[in-house]
Order: structure tokens, then C-alpha cells, then sequence
């Protein structure tokens, strides 16, 4: 008889994980939900400025413009109520800005790192300037929104940027020892012109894959497992159900840029060395003088350390610290312990510099 | 029960979790080793070179066929759109770079006049520098 009600409770608890599971995999969680109004847009981009909640005499008066990478949404930044830095941020008293992207179209696969630097990111600063009436601002750049501020921090270093963060900056790509997709994107194995022939912009799947094939067992297998068993618990489900929406959210990339990733970044290291060229200008790091928070993930497989920590020596600001953080490249700040490390740091480090 | 008892419940599949796991770990060093390799590198382009090769001659002769199917439908083909989305883009650009001259109009008018001829704003340098920049090049978009 016991056994009967114990069989009989398994499968209820079976039947239970499946249906979650089964909603987990069909259904978006609703993510980046902390009010933002739309203030400026070009093309597919959007600037957007999320709604203060501290008063503007508590709030600090340099704005911060958030800049992420190319191939995946912004949303990361704001991942969930009660999870989310651009939320934690606005609550600290910082006026914060999103540059959304947007999903380059076919149209687009001409853009460029150029584009982005100089038609693009000078233009929403503007708009937050203007907006936000302030002089100077605060810029963090994630990923590949890494090398875009950097490239504009040395272009524009006159445009009123006091303090700039980079997480997970690729920027030198020297170590090709450890650099997984430099081997993969090497010009003897990967036909970059053939690739963006066929395609024009660079697939997001194969962008997806790429990224999921540097860890192929946790990816495709341990993920689904430690959900499974997590499967009782809501913490553990709302987590999950929020970074797999944002994960599966996969675009393309705009092929022009794409193309100077290879080429300019991952095969001849053109920014460390000096030689890269933006529309006719050098970028010369030297011109870099904001102040700088490097943060660098130490178990990031996409942007190993030693792609972030040689910029220090390069550049010209005075006023740099590097904090290294336990975790991944997404994890470091969307993962559960991030409003425990990250998130602080990088409050206390800004606050320090935003009067 | 005596386990359940004492606050804990016996798990009879925890000793094979464990087994599992440790399986995992060990075959995810040897697959991520596994794919940080030449061959790997290798064998994967070749892969996506021959699938692109194999598949040009049918991406080619949809192109034409559809081309030639919006023409007689008198519909404008992907190009024909491709040029015209460029051409809004230019479109939106210009009416930012005038959006940004008028703030800077509106701004310097609202200023006493010792103060308008001082130096531009830095955000309006930002983008007049972008779209100075954009026209030396001559770049469409």
C-alpha cells in the first residue's frame, strides 16, 4: 500500500516537473521590465532612458549610457524585477541610458565598427546630453560594446567621457593559444568572404553555436540537467526561464562588422598594436583618459583575461582599476551572485567619480 | 524511514548522481580540449566550405527566379527594397544632424550673448564631428 502512494506521488511529481519544463521551453519569460521611455532612434537603434525613482536632487549628475554587444539584446542588463542591474542602478540614484542596436536587416550588413563608433554612438550621447543636461558622462561597454566604447573613448576623448567600465573587453588578441575562435576563424580553415557572400549579415544561429560550442557539455547537456533537478524549486525555475529567453533571443550580426572582427580583431590584433583604422582615423589608445574600471571574469571562456588585462599599459587615463570577478562572461553580472559583487563594485567605483 | 526520521531522506539515486556528474566533468574537459584544437578547426570549415559551395548554384538560381517572378508580378525584388531601406537611413540621419543643429540654435539663442560665441557644446561636437566625418567619406549606408 505504501509503495502504492509513494509510486503515486512520483508520477505527480513527475507529471509536475514536466509541465514546467514543457512551459519553460514554449514560453518567454518577461524580461527587461524596469520603465524606460524611448528618447532617440536611428535606423534600428534606440536610445532609451530608464524612469528615475530617486529624486533629482539625491540623483548623481553624470548619466551613464550602457552599450552591449552586437549579436545579442541588451536585455541582459535588465533581466528581471529584483535581478537586474539597470534596476539596482536607477535605485542607487544613476540617470542610466540604454543604446539598444537593434536587429540589423539585410540592408544593414554594410555597417561597420565605423558606423557604430562614429554615425551611431556620438549621436545618442547627444540626445543623453541634451537630455540629461549634464557635461560629462559615464559609459559601460560589455563584450563587443567593450571595444566599441574603447574605440570611441580614444576617438572622441573630448566629448565630455569622465568615467568608462568595460566588462569582459576583447581587446588584445595576442594569446591565440587561448583564444578558441581565433583558431576556429583562422583565414586557413574559415572562408569569412564566402560566408558573408552567401549571407550577407552573420547568421545569429551560427553566432549561437559558436558561442555553445566552447562549452558543448554544459551547453547542450548539464544545463538541462541542473534544471531538471531544479525543477521544484521557483528560484531556481524564474532564473532559468529568464536567462533561456534571453539566450534563445539570437540575431544576426551586421556582416560589415562582422568581417572587422575577423579580420581587424581576432586575426591581426589591429587595436593593441595601433593600427587600427576608423574611417581615416588611427585609434590610438594613448588618447584614452576616462577614468577606467576594467572588469574581467576570471572563468570567462568567450573573453579569456588575457584578452582584457593589456590594456592598462596602452592607454592614457591615470585613474584605473581592474576587479577581477569569479564567474563567466554573462554570469559575472546577470548570474545570482552578481548583486552581491559586481554590481557593488561598480556602484561604489561610479559613485565615487559621478559628482 | 529511519533516514526521514533523523531529517534526512535517503536518496537510493545519489551515489549514481555522483557517478553522473563526475562523468560530465571529465567528458567536458575532453570536449572543450576537443574543439580547442587545429583538426577541429579544420574539419568544421571544411564542413561549412563545402555546404556553402554545394549550395551556391540553388542559392543563385532561387535569386534569379525570384527576381524574375517580382518583375512580372511588378513588385520591387530584395535590392530594389535593400536600396530604398539605405536611403530612409540617410534620410534619418540628416534629420538627426539637423535635429542636433536646432538644439544647438535653440541653446546658443537661450544664452546671453558673450556666451554664444564661446565654444560648442560637446555633445553637438560629437555629432557635427560624426556627420563631418560621414561626408568626407562619402559613405552610404
Amino acid at each position: 500500500m505504501a509503495e502504492t502512494v509513494s509510486l503515486s506521488n512520483d508520477w505527480t511529481v513527475l507529471d509536475r516537473k514536466l509541465k514546467t519544463f514543457n512551459r519553460l521551453m514554449t514560453t518567454k519569460a518577461a524580461i527587461a521590465q524596469t520603465p524606460k521611455e524611448l528618447i532617440w532612434t536611428l535606423n534600428k537603434a534606440k536610445l532609451y532612458r530608464y524612469v528615475p525613482v530617486v529624486p533629482a536632487e539625491k540623483r548623481y549628475p553624470v548619466p551613464m549610457i550602457l552599450i552591449f554587444a552586437l549579436m545579442n539584446r541588451p536585455t541582459i542588463l535588465d533581466l528581471r524585477p529584483g535581478h537586474s542591474f539597470v534596476e539596482y542602478m536607477v535605485g542607487k540614484g544613476y540617470d542610466i541610458y540604454l543604446l539598444d542596436w537593434g536587429v540589423p536587416g539585410p540592408e544593414d550588413s554594410n555597417l561597420k565598427f565605423d558606423d557604430y563608433t562614429l554615425d551611431y554612438m556620438p549621436r545618442a550621447i547627444r540626445k543623453m546630453m541634451q537630455v540629461s543636461g549634464a557635461k560629462e558622462f559615464s559609459m559601460l561597454g560589455w563584450c563587443i560594446g567593450a571595444i566599441l566604447t574603447t574605440i570611441y573613448a580614444a576617438l572622441r576623448p573630448d566629448d565630455g567621457l569622465r568615467n568608462l567600465v568595460l566588462l569582459t573587453a576583447p581587446l588584445d588578441f595576442s594569446n591565440r593559444e587561448q583564444l578558441t575562435f581565433s583558431r576556429w576563424t583562422d583565414e586557413r580553415y574559415f572562408d569569412l568572404d564566402k560566408v558573408l557572400a552567401a549571407f550577407g549579415n552573420m547568421p545569429g544561429e551560427m553566432i549561437d553555436f559558436g558561442a555553445k560550442a566552447l562549452k558543448p557539455v554544459e551547453n547542450y547537456i548539464t544545463n538541462y540537467l541542473k534544471l531538471w533537478e531544479g525543477l521544484e524549486d521557483p528560484r531556481v525555475v524564474e532564473a532559468w526561464h529568464s536567462m533561456n529567453t534571453w539566450v534563445t533571443d539570437i540575431f544576426p550580426m551586421a556582416g560589415g562588422a562582422y568581417r572587422q572582427l575577423i579580420v581587424d580583431f581576432y586575426r591581426n590584433n589591429r587595436l593593441v598594436r595601433g593600427e587600427l583604422n576608423i574611417r581615416g582615423e588611427l585609434v590610438d589608445l594613448k588618447r584614452l583618459r576616462a577614468n577606467l574600471l576594467n572588469v574581467i571574469a576570471e572563468g570567462d571562456h568567450i573573453t579569456p583575461p588575457c584578452q582584457s588585462e593589456a590594456i592598462l599599459p596602452k592607454i592614457g587615463s591615470t585613474d584605473t582599476e581592474v576587479y577581477r570577478v569569479r564567474g563567466g562572461h554573462i554570469g559575472i553580472m546577470a548570474g545570482s551572485g552578481a548583486h552581491k559583487q559586481t554590481w557593488p563594485h561598480i556602484d561604489s567605483w561610479l559613485a565615487a567619480r559621478s559628482r | 524511514m529511519a533516514g526521514e526520521k533523523n531529517g534526512a531522506t535517503a536518496d537510493p539515486f545519489e551515489a549514481f548522481r555522483k557517478v553522473r556528474d563526475t562523468y560530465f566533468e571529465g567528458m567536458s574537459k575532453v570536449m572543450i580540449d576537443a574543439v580547442n584544437t587545429e583538426e577541429y578547426a579544420q574539419a568544421t570549415g571544411t564542413l561549412l566550405n563545402n555546404y556553402l559551395t554545394a549550395s551556391a548554384p540553388f542559392r543563385e538560381a532561387m535569386d534569379k527566379a525570384m527576381v524574375m517572378a517580382l518583375e512580372h508580378l511588378s513588385l520591387p525584388s530584395r535590392q530594389q527594397v535593400i536600396a530604398l531601406a539605405e536611403r530612409f537611413t540617410n534620410l534619418e540621419t540628416r534629420l538627426d544632424d539637423l535635429d542636433a543643429k536646432l538644439d544647438r540654435i535653440v541653446e546658443l539663442s537661450s544664452r546671453p550673448p558673450t556666451a554664444a560665441t564661446s565654444r560648442p557644446e560637446e555633445g553637438t561636437q560629437a555629432a557635427d564631428a560624426g556627420a563631418r566625418s560621414r561626408q568626407q567619406t562619402g559613405r552610404k549606408h
